[in-house]
């Protein structure tokens, strides 16, 4: 399968503070992968590299082929930007917003946002700047899917979200990206949701890549495994297949990509005595938090 | 685009800053500088004059011997006549003619030209008075005429041609071999003059006329210029003598009167005015006329008899802006100055200056070096600022604000 | 894609450009009001006098008119687009970047002209009404360079308000300030002849002075 995205040996500095060395990914087409990272992971430098608004130290993020600095037109016309807080033009009303647009797009198909319009309760001279955060995120969805794109770039869509508005918009694009065929690249602030939405995760921490496979087997692979000890001077947070390790009193969380038999193996051969030995299963929140640690 | 927006925006930021930023010295630093006040004394012949130092008025002769106020007065009687007159120290009589106050104000006269006087913007439709209405003030009409392809009177109140009257003079003007249009009018256009003298008027090929209108009718005169004399300049007067009409500055500079009645030409014995930068003052009285024209930092004063030779003339200097403590620091400071408005001409326009003195080269200097480690800490590369660098070590304090402002950074 | 730019904008400032022009056309007639008053008390021949040789301005009343308009044109038009960083939106459209800003930039100035077009025929309409050629023609060299500080100071206000970084919005404020100073200089009724075509080049030059902070914005200074 063709790469939509593909994003190489970018390095990026703010003044003399990394972000990121040598960060490496691609996005299939038609697959949807969550960029997920706690703030000032990198997550909005990569958006802002992938919008062209920043130019990076070293590497270069392409676009269908295209570096993303200079996008031409015609590939500008393919991709959907969902900015960041679902940001539109707030002095327009809902029918002017549909009419700047079409004038844009040649495959324009207002069907989809009408759809979606009918769903909110708005009157039809209603400047958006007036409506709430929910409604306003429909508006921006709906444009961007009567644009028609075979990419959407969606930067924290769910921010500002009430619950339910935030499984609408999950649901209605999951359903509608895999029936069109539709790439995204989407990060969220809030991770439950996104195992709902994905295919694929990138999760970053702090200059690197701590996670990028399929979510299923990032969820299957990922475990966390639950129990009581007493410490023995082994220090298990400096093993390798130890990826975190939290501790409450003497009730361990220790978090890896080995199997259960591997972690009771290592135990056993150095002696430790364990007790309450658990797997705990595990939702994309947990094992985000697992991976890069609760601070 | 967007490298040349910048540029652009970088030396418009240099136009301005280098009319801000001196304007914004001299206004905090600028102390007044007083010329001196220059007179020449029919009774001591020689000059007398007062200055301001140090803040006070001192009152000295030549050779800058200082007189009290009383002592210095009694010294210039015909400047000082009435206040002579009022202690009653006025003399009998000088130079062997009996003074008569009556006859000393008649004889006084007061002529001030700048050079801006001659370089103004000037909406050529002019008022042409009743010169015999038989009434003892002067009327304002209440039409304007201009000379254009023809002399036409404008009604002000219709704002319509009046036909019959701009066929009046056209006629007249015409049968004088007058050539259109006008290139010259000069009068003195105000009801507060001693009497109307109309207009003199110098034609597109250098003819001069006297233009009046005398009960209602015309008066046109054509006045025999010397061959050759043309001239860039008229200053029309009203003095009691009746002497002259005007005061003429002729294309090479000369300095002219134009005696009343026979039109005579008369060049005075001057060779020193720069009409486009000087100020001229002249004043007159029963003896002598002191003439002086002054230009920063100078002053040439003569004295003339009243049949306009040449007695004596005195030159001084002082320290022009430039020269004072402020102008030396100002010359550190920047390597030239703008202005949008100077004394010598009414019109606006980039009147630049550059600094006579060398000693802004230093802060130029010192500022390349600054902008080339603002380069280096900025990380920003070398070869892409030369052309900065360049503007900082001519432009000097203007550059350097102007590339900073507008920050060098693109990515390619 | 022009025409739904032109539409953009047009929503942003067709209330302001509406309002600011009928109050700059109210400013005009107040101009002939005051003169017609005087002339009504005075005589118009007494009233020319002043004009002509009194350096009496009868047209001091537009002076920051043009100003106002220019200013508050650029305010409307692109406080809006960088507010939230809605520029963006701008450059994700399938246009280039800079066509974009150009068109948005050309419709200011489409309207601005029109408006001023307004001011100025009805200013020269009246003028001609009271007074002579010389008189109308001194006047239009003293309001030029207002008109044009109107553009000059559209084209710059863009600039400060599109560049994203504080320091820098100060910077080019300053900078813009002193040179809108030059469009108001005092002096005498007609003394900006020499000056009027160096001030249309000049404004001319700046005129896609806001492309610089546009580019900056783009390229990740904000």
């Amino acid at each position: 399968m063709n790469n939509v995205i593909e994003c190489k040996n970018l390095t990026h500095y703010y003044g003399k503070k990394l972000v990121y060395e040598n960060l490496n990914f691609n996005v299939r087409e038609g697959s949807i992968l969550g960029l997920l990272g706690k703030n000032g992971a990198g997550k909005t430098t990569t958006i802002n590299i992938l919008h062209g608004f920043l130019q990076p130290r070293a590497g270069e993020c392409l676009i269908y082929g295209e570096n993303t600095q200079h996008l031409s037109p015609q590939t500008k016309s393919r991709i959907g930007f969902l900015i960041e807080g679902h940001v539109q033009y707030a002095f327009m009303d809902i029918h002017q917003i549909e009419k700047f647009y079409s004038g844009f797009y040649p495959h324009w198909n207002k069907e989809p946002y009408w759809e979606l319009m009918s769903k909110l309760k708005v009157d039809p001279n209603q400047k958006i700047s007036s409506m709430s955060c929910g409604q306003r995120s429909q508006v921006a969805l709906g444009l961007i899917l009567a644009q028609e794109p075979d990419l959407l770039i969606l930067d924290d869509f769910s921010m500002g979200l009430d619950p339910g508005y935030r499984r609408l918009f999950i649901d209605y694009l999951r359903t509608y990206a895999k029936a069109e065929n539709k790439t995204i690249f989407a990060t969220s602030h809030i991770v439950q949701d996104m195992e709902r939405l994905i295919d694929d995760v990138l999760i970053m921490d702090y200059n690197r890549v701590l996670a990028h496979s399929p979510i299923d087997e990032f969820m299957t692979g990922f475990k966390q495994f639950r129990f009581k000890m007493e410490p023995n001077g082994v220090d298990l947070e400096k093993e390798d297949f130890v990826v975190n390790l939290e501790t409450t009193k003497n009730e361990f969380e220790l978090y890896t990509y080995e199997s259960e038999k591997f972690v009771k193996g290592f135990l056993d051969k150095n002696g430790i005595r364990y007790a309450d030995f658990s797997m705990v299963p595990m939702g994309l929140e947990d094992a985000f938090i697992g991976l890069t640690g609760k601070y | 685009m967007n490298k040349i927006s910048r540029y652009i925006l970088v030396f418009i930021t240099i136009l301005a800053a280098s009319v801000a930023l001196p304007e914004l010295y001299w206004l905090a630093f600028e102390k007044p500088i007083n010329a001196p006040f220059t007179m020449y004394s029919s009774q001591e012949h020689d000059f007398f004059m007062i200055k301001r130092e140090q803040g006070e008025t001192v009152r000295v002769d030549r050779k800058g011997n200082e007189y009290t106020r009383d002592e210095f007065e009694l010294k210039l009687p015909m400047f000082f006549s009435r206040q002579l007159a009022l202690n009653g120290t006025l003399p009998d009589s000088l130079n062997g003619v009996a003074l008569d106050l009556h006859e000393i104000s008649r004889a006084r006269s007061s002529f001030r030209f700048r050079a801006r006087d001659m370089q103004t913007p000037t909406p050529e439709l002019y008022p042409l008075f009743e010169s015999e209405s038989g009434r003892a003030n002067l009327e304002m009409p209440t039409d304007f005429f201009r000379i254009t392809h023809r002399m036409e009177f404008l009604d002000a109140a219709t704002n319509t041609i009046d036909e019959r009257k701009s066929q009046m003079f056209t006629t007249v003007l015409n049968n004088r071999d007058f050539n259109y249009p006008a290139k010259m009018i000069a009068g003195i256009p105000t009801t507060r003059k001693s009497c109307d003298e109309g207009y003199f008027v110098v034609d597109s090929k250098d003819m001069m006329y006297h233009v009046k209108m005398i009960k209602s009718e015309p008066y046109v005169r054509k006045i025999e210029v010397p061959d050759g004399l043309t001239f860039r300049h008229i200053s029309c007067v009203d003095f009691s003598d009746k002497k002259y009409y005007s005061y003429l500055i002729s294309e090479d500079d000369g300095l002219y009167i134009l005696t009343q009645d026979v039109y005579e030409f008369i060049r005075w014995p001057f060779d020193a005015l720069q009409p486009e930068t000087d100020e001229l003052r002249i004043y007159g009285n029963l003896f002598h006329y002191t003439v002086i024209t002054r230009r920063p930092g100078y002053q040439k004063a003569m004295a003339l008899d009243t049949e306009y030779n040449k007695v004596d003339e005195f030159t001084e200097t002082w320290k022009e802006r430039e020269e004072t403590k402020q102008g030396k620091i100002a010359s550190f400071i920047f390597p030239a100055e703008m202005r949008l408005s100077v004394p010598t001409t009414n019109f606006i326009d980039f009147y630049g200056e550059r600094t006579k003195k060398f000693n802004w080269v230093f802060l130029n200097l010192f500022l390349v070096l600054v902008q080339i480690i603002i380069i280096r800490r900025t990380k920003l590369k070398m070869q892409k600022n030369i052309l900065d660098l360049v503007i900082v070590g001519i432009t000097g304090i203007y550059g350097f604000i102007a590339v900073n402002f507008f920050q060098n950074k693109f990515f390619d | 894609m022009i025409k739904s730019i032109v539409y953009k904008e047009w929503i942003k400032t067709r209330w302001f450009l509406l309002i600011l022009t009928i109050l700059g056309l109210l400013a005009v007639g107040n101009i002939f009001l005051k003169v017609q008053h005087y002339i009504t008390f005075n005589e118009a021949h007494n009233y020319w006098y002043l004009v002509l040789f009194q350096n009496q301005q009868y047209f001091k009343g537009l002076k920051f008119i043009p100003l106002v308009i220019g200013l508050v044109i650029a305010l409307v038009q692109y406080i809006p687009e960088i507010t939230n960083k809605r520029i963006k939106l701008t450059f994700h459209l399938p246009i280039n970047e800079n066509k974009a800003l150009l068109m948005m930039l050309g419709y200011g100035v489409a309207v601005l002209l029109l408006s001023f077009a307004l001011l100025l025929i009805v200013f020269i309409f009246l003028s001609q009404h009271f007074f002579g050629a010389e008189i109308v023609h001194s006047a239009l060299i003293s309001v030029t360079p207002w008109f044009l500080a109107g553009l000059a100071a559209y084209f710059l206000s863009a600039l400060v308000v599109m560049e994203a970084i504080w320091k820098y919005r100060i910077a080019y404020f300053l900078a813009s300030a002193a040179f809108i100073l030059f469009f108001f200089e005092k002096g005498m009724a007609g003394a900006y002849a020499p000056l009027n075509w160096k001030l249309a080049v000049l404004t001319l030059l700046i005129s896609l002075s806001m492309t610089f902070s546009a580019y900056r914005f783009r390229k990740g200074e904000m």
